[in-house]
């Protein structure tokens, strides 16, 4: 469990690691948290020649409001979005899911940006970030871009990054009154990654019916998905139970799903049934 | 007398580990040690024809590079101490020479000045294999086809059957015989601190020390003298803290022997860390059986016959009990119950695996189950309560020593007063018409009861392959202070505690004034070791009588000193008197401080005891005029010592009940405890605290075996759960709340009447696990569900059905 | 491990079995393919630097084809090492025409060792499916020009991955936008 002898920079400006990103290409990774890299990186399996520390970036890790939005730091750990009371106020998803994410150790270290950028196929955030309908501020030797979450996602452990673009800010469209959030997640025993995870973020209308649904799902497939059948099935219906479950069973539609040790393609899509009621069910009883 | 003996008395071992100031291996630093890394099979079956270690030795850093034909035979075979009839056993060396036979066995060592070189460099030898049939599941093994070991012709290690009582008439007489196919899969121990080995030779001294973290000092000692031939008496080992074991450290490790061979080779201090994953692939695993029950029943619940018939896996190789675990199972297959007719009938077969060997229970908690699941099939089978299919066939408190069909005479038990309590504490009548509420509501719940007996204190020397006995010298220094050396060097038991409580008690001293040492061959007298929860039973045991001797030595310095008969002298906890009547001290005021003179170090001149006038001597005053030894009986040796090794005349045998309530959800076959209840019985209890800690760890990893845990080669013989991310161990999160009562049935196997408990726990609490997952299907006509019961096949018997 | 799969190419089936069979284009199109050697009748060395997102590793293997039925059927064999273990798999690839598409089916079955088989469980499937796709997106790529031109810019594992990802979203905006 000893990696490959790497150099290390820990720039003090993000400009600095852009450059130094842009320069070094595939042959550098950029270290987080180092929850996911680290461990890839002392089995072997990655062996990035120079690790790009962007941990000493000042001003990386924060929480703030900005007209409509709420803006997060990449380099915010789970720990502070699982513990910030204003986000349990104004977007409860956003904390939700930062608690259910691996254990205590991993939340301290690990960061929402690191998370984002590894995009893991069952990791949690991705499920809330598709939900939330974020927008993801890259940095790039050309200056920044906005990629939108449902463009972020391309594949197992591959975003739309380009290989010099450091993925900046997560931005968070402020929820509107009514609006019903809940994460919910099946986790594997022994990582304790999403076995499904599902982020719900609806909006109930004055007559009582769904306005807008996201529902983000991760762990099933090579990467997180909006269920968008479910979304449509739910949007401008009463929410009902069965309305609920007739539009949750819609939640592995037409997904080539993950198949492991732990759980095979079909059980999982039936997780992701159930767990998207449940979720639903879930967003909806704190109304 | 019993100020701390069965009190809750903090572990005094934690405070250092907590603040992490404890040793292990990896934490003794000496100059100029090399590190050692090792390059491991990735087939599980394959002939080397190539191995190019010239790229490797270039690295710089690299001191040198070992491969299986640098060693040879240089380095004798690594020790099977299992004594079967006709058992075959491989060549097994520390290095693959020829061939390898599992994936993580190991081709070559690299030795360079630190641990990244080491490690950079085994990436660099080449090594060409041509790839061979490989043979993974047990069954197949026994039946032919690809062979593991070309020599022997086929897979079978060897057979065995053991067992009394004519089962085949049992069997055919029986009212009902239920069969059973069952499943104790492979598991990993997993102890949190891998396996580490330092060596360091010196060739002025010809003496090699080995720091080793071990279950067994002393045993490993005489193994590795062997194995490298160096005389056992320039041979030291030292284990210090160690992290865990749980049987995977019971054993004698090639990678030991080749890091003092390296060590004797270079003269310098070499050091190898088992990282992680190499202790996934190439320390021992547990379990691996697949067997079949037969059980004969008459239609009252009677059971008058148990045949197992088993396949043993027992990997490639045998490390150094593997072939004898499954003999265990076979001792204990009549679980708490009477059975006229017993027959277990083991094949163990060579697999393209790592060895399985000893793991907490080692061999017992698969007969615990293979029984209870049995007592359950039966009550299943008859429309019986599990409960009454239980109590009917216990043996009653007055049958005991009980004689069993498996050859073993129970010392003392009381299983329906345990199963009594346990049922009260859960409220079991009224579980089960919750359960039946809960049913009508069209909710899953299951009730799992497991009545245990187990095999402790092990043991007899007749019955074990290197001694039986445990060893302890007490020894009370010239300044009052108690040393105590025991052979049973712990690995996270707590002997530094329970052994200084009765030492404290049973000298009058404060515990503080007592430190155990252990785990240094170079001081300790020869130990066995910890393992078969027989620390306390055997090795507290030998303190105990070896403070009786000491005693008995103090009583006539005593005597003599106060110028009386010996019968005049009577002890108590403040020392020796000469009247019956208890002196008037102070009760807890330990061991007076000794009055020196100032300035003076205690070796330069010793206060005189005084002695004139007195009617009681502490037990001070003794130690110190026994040293100074100016006023001895006639005849009498200096000094304030003495060693006992103590040979139990039987085994004991804790039992007790667990009763697991679980509830299934409907939808997705998700399990969810409820409540969990165990009471056990371990006889004498010196430490309560201690025993809950062994018991809520041994629960714990029953609940792994239950639910989670699974070592899983492929077809290819590839381990596919090489990392925590795929093998389960039970977290904190995961776990219910345990209920843990006990009653206590004292032995007289020993004279502190204490039995062992260290794996109570898994034993226990495995069945009653399953048993409530079995029985919360039963309305889907489900009997058995094999190990671990994952959510997903929970779901698939609850999706068919509705 | 059992992999199988269907890709529909917008191009004609005798291109498509013409770029699947030519050495040139299949050093471009295999993901991380550094080198690729004939050492016999359908018979080739090659070097991969394969993976997925951060996780990758060099392997050094052999490819051959066998069973070739122009333009609808062969069978592929490959074994590979490297540090992070091994790799061996053989498959069947078969091509159906449909107008001026192919729809191109193969199934195989994929043998891993070493660290990538102890350590990878839960993502070897996805990785290999996604390892197929890039593949099979940088063939079409191929046998969308004609015999003469001179081929598609592409060839080196980053950039098939992100004129894959461009597809993907590509058709992501199609299928939304519809």
């Amino acid at each position: 469990m000893i990696p490959v002898q790497f150099d290390y920079v820990a720039p003090a400006t993000l400009d600095e690691a852009a450059r130094l990103l842009a320069e070094h290409q595939d042959e550098a990774k950029l270290l987080a948290g180092g929850h996911s890299l680290i461990p890839a990186m002392k089995l072997r399996l990655a062996q990035p020649s120079l690790l790009i520390d962007i941990g000493r970036i000042k001003d990386l890790a924060y929480i703030t409001e900005e007209g409509d939005q709420i803006r997060i730091g990449a380099m915010t750990t789970h720990y502070q979005i699982e513990a910030s009371e204003r986000l349990k106020e104004i977007c409860p998803l956003l904390p939700e899911c930062a608690a259910s994410i691996g254990d205590v150790q991993v939340r301290n270290k690990g960061t929402i940006g690191g998370s984002l950028a590894h995009a893991d196929p069952a990791a949690d955030w991705p499920a809330a970030i598709l939900a939330l309908d974020a927008e993801m501020i890259a940095v790039g030797a050309q200056g920044e871009r906005t990629i939108r979450a449902q463009d972020f996602f391309v594949d197992m452990l591959t975003t739309s990054l380009e290989p010099n673009e450091i993925l900046r800010e997560i931005r968070v469209p402020q929820p509107q009154k009514n609006t019903a959030q809940a994460y919910m997640k099946v986790a594997q025993p022994a990582s304790g990654f999403a076995v499904v995870g599902i982020a719900v973020n609806l909006t109930r209308g004055d007559d009582g019916r769904c306005q807008s649904a996201n529902i983000g799902i991760t762990g099933v497939a090579a990467k997180a998905y909006r269920a968008s059948n479910v979304e449509s099935a739910l949007a401008g219906n009463a929410l009902d139970e069965q309305t609920i479950a007739a539009a949750a069973a819609h939640a592995a539609d037409g997904v080539d799903a993950n198949s492991d040790l732990y759980a095979s393609a079909d059980y999982r899509r039936h997780l992701a049934e159930v767990y998207t009621r449940r979720a639903i069910q879930k967003a909806i009883a704190k109304l | 007398m019993s100020k701390f003996v069965g009190q809750r008395v903090k572990r005094t071992e934690d405070p250092r580990l907590i603040k992490g100031l404890g040793h292990y291996v990896d934490d003794i630093r000496l100059p100029d040690t090399l590190h050692v890394a090792f390059l491991r099979s990735m087939y599980a079956h394959a002939r080397i024809t190539n191995i190019d270690v010239s790229e490797a030795m270039n690295t710089p850093g690299v001191v040198a590079v070992y491969t299986g034909r640098d060693l040879g035979e240089k380095i004798g075979p690594v020790p099977c101490a299992a004594a079967l009839p006709d058992l075959k056993v491989p060549d097994h060396r520390p290095l693959a020479s020829d061939k390898v036979y599992f994936v993580g066995h190991p081709i070559a060592a690299v030795v360079a000045t630190d641990r990244y070189a080491a490690r950079d460099a085994v990436d660099l030898i080449m090594v060409d294999y041509e790839e061979l049939a490989v043979v993974v599941d047990p069954e197949e093994a026994a039946k032919g086809g690809a062979v593991v070991h070309e020599k022997f012709g086929d897979n079978v290690a060897y057979k065995l059957t053991a067992g009394e009582g004519d089962i085949d008439a049992a069997l055919a007489s029986a009212d009902k015989v239920i069969k059973q196919r069952i499943l104790n899969q492979r598991l990993a121990p997993i102890a949190m601190e891998p396996r580490g080995v330092l060596a360091r030779y010196l060739p002025g001294e010809e003496e090699l020390t080995v720091w080793s973290s071990t279950q067994i000092p002393h045993l490993l000692r005489t193994q590795l003298a062997l194995m490298i031939g160096i005389p056992e008496n320039k041979l030291r080992v030292i284990t210090p803290e160690v992290g865990g074991g749980f049987g995977s450290k019971l054993n004698v490790y090639g990678e030991e022997a080749l890091l003092g061979w390296i060590s004797m080779q270079l003269g310098k201090p070499v050091k190898w860390i088992e990282t992680r994953r190499e202790n996934m692939a190439s320390t021992i695993h547990g379990r691996g059986q697949v067997g079949y029950i037969e059980v004969g029943c008459r239609n009252d619940g009677t059971i008058t016959g148990l045949r197992y018939n088993v396949f043993a896996d027992l990997g490639a190789y045998h490390q150094l009990l593997t072939p004898a675990i499954p003999t265990l199972t076979g001792l204990m297959l009549s679980g708490c119950y009477k059975i006229p007719a017993i027959q277990i009938n083991v094949t163990g077969v060579f697999t393209n695996k790592m060895a399985t060997d000893a793991y907490r229970g080692a061999g017992r908690p698969e007969a615990t189950y293979v029984v209870e699941r049995a007592a359950d099939l039966v009550a299943a089978e008859l429309g019986l309560d599990p409960v009454e299919v239980r109590r009917r066939n216990f043996p009653k408190p007055d049958e005991f020593p009980f004689k069993t069909a498996t050859g073993l005479f129970y010392d003392s038990g009381n299983y329906e007063a345990a199963l009594d309590k346990a049922l009260q504490n859960a409220d079991y009548a009224r579980l089960r018409e919750e359960q039946k509420r809960a049913r009508d509501e069209g909710r899953i719940i299951g009730i799992g009861v497991s009545t245990y007996v187990e095999i402790c204190a092990l043991g007899p020397s007749q019955a074990m392959p290197a001694g039986g006995w445990e060893s302890a010298t007490v020894r009370i220094e010239p300044t009052g202070k108690v040393t105590i050396l025991t052979g049973a060097s712990p690995h996270g038991q707590g002997q530094e505690t329970s052994f200084a409580q009765i030492a404290a008690d049973e000298l009058g001293v404060d515990i503080g004034d007592v430190t155990v040492i252990h785990g240094d061959t170079s001081i300790v007298q020869y130990g066995i070791g910890t393992f078969g929860s027989r620390a306390t039973a055997v090795g507290g045991t030998a303190v105990y009588i070896a403070i009786e001797r000491l005693k008995e030595k103090a009583n006539k310095i005593a005597a003599h000193l106060l110028q009386a008969d010996i019968s005049k002298v009577v002890w108590d906890e403040n020392g020796f008197n000469l009247e019956p009547e208890p002196a008037k001290v102070a009760a807890g005021a330990g061991v007076p401080e000794a009055d020196l003179p100032a300035g003076q170090a205690p070796g330069a001149s010793l206060p005189e005891p005084q002695i004139e006038g007195k009617k009681s001597l502490s037990l001070q005053d003794i130690a110190l005029a026994a040293h100074l030894a100016k006023d001895l009986p006639p005849d009498m040796e200096p000094g304030l010592s003495a060693t006992y090794f103590f040979e139990p005349k039987n085994f004991t045998f804790p039992f007790g009940t667990h009763i697991a309530i679980v509830e299934i959800d409907r939808e997705t076959g998700e399990i969810k405890f409820q409540r969990y209840v165990a009471v056990d019985d371990c006889g004498k209890v010196i430490n309560p605290m201690l025993v809950d800690g062994q018991v809520q760890g041994g629960i714990v990893q029953a609940i792994g075996q239950a639910l989670y845990e699974e070592v899983v080669y492929d077809e290819q013989g590839q381990l596919v759960t090489g990392t925590l991310m795929d093998y389960a161990v039970p977290k904190a999160a995961m776990l219910p709340w345990f209920e843990l009562d006990r009653t206590e049935t004292p032995t007289d196997v020993n004279p502190m009447g204490v039995k062992g408990v260290g794996e109570a726990g898994t034993i226990g609490a495995t069945p009653a696990i399953v048993n409530a997952v079995v029985d919360a299907l039963s309305p889907y006509g489900i009997r058995h569900i094999d190990m671990p019961i994952k959510p997903e096949n929970v779901w698939k018997i609850v999706n068919q059905q509705s | 491990m059992k992999i199988e799969g269907t890709h529909e190419l917008q191009a004609r089936r005798e291109r498509v079995f013409q770029a699947l069979t030519d050495p040139e284009v299949l050093k471009r199109c295999i993901p991380g393919c550094e080198q690729l050697e004939k050492t016999g009748e359908n018979s080739y060395a090659a070097t991969l630097r394969a993976g997925v997102g951060s996780i990758k590793g060099t392997f050094k293997g052999n490819v051959r084809l066998e069973e070739i039925r122009q333009p609808e059927h062969y069978r592929m064999i490959v074994d590979g090492k490297g540090q992070p273990g091994f790799l061996k798999g053989t498959g069947a690839i078969d091509l159906e025409e449909q107008g001026d598409a192919t729809i191109i089916r193969y199934a195989g079955d994929v043998q891993v060792g070493g660290t990538i088989a102890s350590v990878g469980q839960r993502m070897i499937q996805g990785a290999a499916k996604m390892m197929a796709s890039q593949f099979f997106t940088a063939i079409e790529a191929e046998a969308k020009t004609e015999a003469n031109d001179p081929p598609p810019k592409h060839g080196f594992f980053r950039t098939a991955l992100r004129w894959f990802s461009g597809w993907v979203r590509r058709r992501f905006r199609k299928k939304s936008g519809a």
